[in-house]
């Protein structure tokens, strides 16, 4: 029956449903959105580190896990000497460059950076060889529609495509070390080293030796690296999904404060009615909120569903871009909608179940 | 009829305070009602009718005085108290109608029972003779919108009666109707209250339909004058 009532209340009013539902529709799909790219893109990086298939990571004193905000300041002879360290079997140096925001160029040395990774698949065209040319992967490719011998401007110069590569070895473009370095003015120089161990037995060992060889440098094993770059762990990530939560939590919570509050005047006799028929306020209260959870409820259903008809879109025009969608966050972004709906239509559900029957009756 | 006072009203005052004004509505009434009456409350606009019936149904309280509704002294509970006051023992039946525009005639009624929960009263039997007593059995799947003044009040009171309440508290009930329609209504109190035995108090500005009860009272500034 109160379901009934329910139901009926909110078809009297479709515009006014329909924008409460939207309101947490925009609360879900921003909760979803913000952090899956967020969440999505560091995940990602992570995984394209972990796929240069490096044991060990060197980088220079106060270096940032994220490639681009760190300088080549480590000479490349230096390599020579981290290779000889017991159970190293291999060094590579890496320098990288951003360019147009988000993306990362590597500049390697071919052979030695096979020699760590186990080269390149190679799917299109061949590997670079020297000079303006570069290597890009996949995915890059397919989002630019790039393809083999066109040419891209990277640092004011241009760069002929070489070969197209599968995704998954660190950054999505590769040019040689050795070109990299001249166009910046840091020949010799590096921004990272990637090591590979002979084995799990070699790594600790290899590890201690080179924290006592470099003190204040960054070395790392590439599972703490690829740690210290997941969500979860990075500073600031927490805080910034919070703020985002947040500002969807407000969103949400005053549409729908607004809309209960204005369903509340507008229904007064009707409350007075109910009152008459000897409804208690916990009544009242429970067929105004129950209104609202179903409102959430419809809102987030519609929520989840653009979300994922937006990461499919977005993903679809821009594949260098990754959205992590997981059930956990599926259901905190439902927990957080229904919680704030729930709060905005708390007050004005109390307002109604306090209203005094009398005057609620004589209302027009 | 039976001889127990159903409602027992002892130098009942009620006072409203508007801003810092203090308005006597009621200054000391006495009434009884036996079960199974049928009782009419004339008076002029301002004379407390009103405000005696929504003492007398629980939906405000005394300021001062004793009522006994069925047993229940309203001036020792609270409002939860008269909220199962009007859950169970009273019905009301407005000028206005008052149906829930949203439902149809059957989810106005069902809502009354599913309001009261474990304190109806409903007996099938009972209350189907009462609607066919009110002449609405076809009507019961439209809208208040879809029904005629008479109609609607008529599903106001199948509503009010819903629970085998105690009393029914009738203000006004043909104000907004018409003669015939008014007529078709006060006819159907007066069923209710000669077959079924239902006790009806019935505010009234109309004379004529005062007649239709069994006793009339008569209200001036809050007191009961004759």
């Amino acid at each position: 029956m109160i379901n009934r009532m329910v139901v009926n209340n909110l078809a009297r009013r479709p515009v006014r449903t329909a924008l409460s539902i939207l309101a947490v529709v925009i609360e879900v799909v921003l909760i979803i959105s913000v952090v899956g790219l967020v969440r999505g893109l560091l995940d990602e990086g992570a995984r394209r580190q972990q796929g240069i298939g490096a044991d060990i990571v060197v980088q220079p004193p106060g270096a940032s896990v994220f490639m681009g905000l760190s300088s080549a300041t480590m000479p490349v002879k230096m390599g020579d000497v981290l290779g000889q360290v017991p159970g190293v079997t291999a060094v590579t140096p890496v320098y990288f460059q951003s360019f147009g925001g988000l993306t990362l160029a590597y500049g390697i040395d071919l052979e030695s950076f096979r020699a760590v990774s186990g080269g390149f698949q190679v799917l299109r065209g061949r590997t670079i060889q020297g000079g303006y040319e570069v290597m890009i992967d996949d995915v890059y490719a397919a989002e630019n529609k790039v393809k083999v011998g066109d040419t891209r401007e990277l640092w004011g110069h241009d760069f002929t495509v070489a070969g197209i590569v599968e995704h998954g070895k660190g950054a999505r473009l590769f040019v040689p070390l050795a070109t990299v370095q001249q166009l910046s003015g840091s020949q010799g120089k590096a921004s990272i080293f990637y090591l590979r161990v002979a084995g799990p037995q070699d790594l600790g060992p290899a590890l201690a030796r080179f924290k006592s060889m470099l003190p204040g440098y960054n070395i790392r094993s590439m599972e703490e690296m690829t740690s210290l770059m997941m969500a979860g762990n990075l500073p600031g990530v927490k805080p910034f999904e919070r703020i985002m939560i947040a500002i969807a939590v407000v969103i949400g919570f005053l549409v729908i404060f607004l809309a209960m509050y204005t369903t509340v005047l507008e229904r007064t006799r009707e409350i007075g009615i109910l009152k008459s028929l000897g409804a208690s306020k916990g009544y009242i209260v429970n067929v105004i909120l129950r209104e609202t959870v179903l409102v959430a409820l419809l809102g987030i259903g519609l929520g989840i569903g653009a979300s994922l008809l937006l990461r499919y879109v977005v993903l679809h025009n821009f594949r260098t871009l990754a959205i992590l969608i997981t059930p956990g966050w599926l259901l905190r972004a439902s927990l957080i909608a229904v919680g704030g709906a729930l709060l905005g239509a708390f007050y004005p559900a109390l307002r109604a179940a306090r209203q005094d029957p009398i005057e609620a009756l004589a209302y027009e | 009829m039976a001889l127990h006072h159903i409602i027992e009203v002892e130098s009942l005052e009620k006072v409203f305070h508007v801003g810092r004004v203090d308005v006597p509505a009621l200054r000391g009434v006495d009434l009884r009602v036996e079960a199974g009456e049928f009782l009419a409350v004339i008076g002029p606009s301002g004379s407390g009718k009103s405000t005696l019936f929504h003492i007398i149904g629980g939906l405000t309280s005394p300021t001062a005085g004793r009522v006994l509704v069925d047993g229940v002294d309203l001036a020792s509970v609270g409002d939860a108290g008269r909220t199962r006051l009007r859950k169970e023992k009273v019905g009301f039946v407005f000028q206005r109608f008052n149906l829930l525009p949203t439902l149809t005639a059957q989810g106005n009624i069902d809502v009354a029972r599913h309001i009261a929960g474990d304190f109806s009263h409903y007996q099938e039997a009972h209350f189907q003779e009462i609607v066919k007593m009110l002449g609405i059995e076809r009507r019961l799947h439209h809208r208040p919108a879809e029904l005629s003044g008479g109609e609607q009040q008529r599903v106001a009171t199948a509503r009010a009666l819903v629970n085998g309440p105690a009393i029914l508290l009738a203000d006004e009930p043909t104000g907004n109707l018409d003669t015939e329609n008014s007529q078709a209504v006060l006819e159907v109190l007066r069923g209710l209250n000669q077959r079924l035995g239902q006790t009806i108090l019935m505010i009234t500005h109309n004379p004529e339909a005062a007649g239709f009860a069994h006793r009339t009272v008569a209200m001036r500034d809050g007191r009961i004058v004759s």
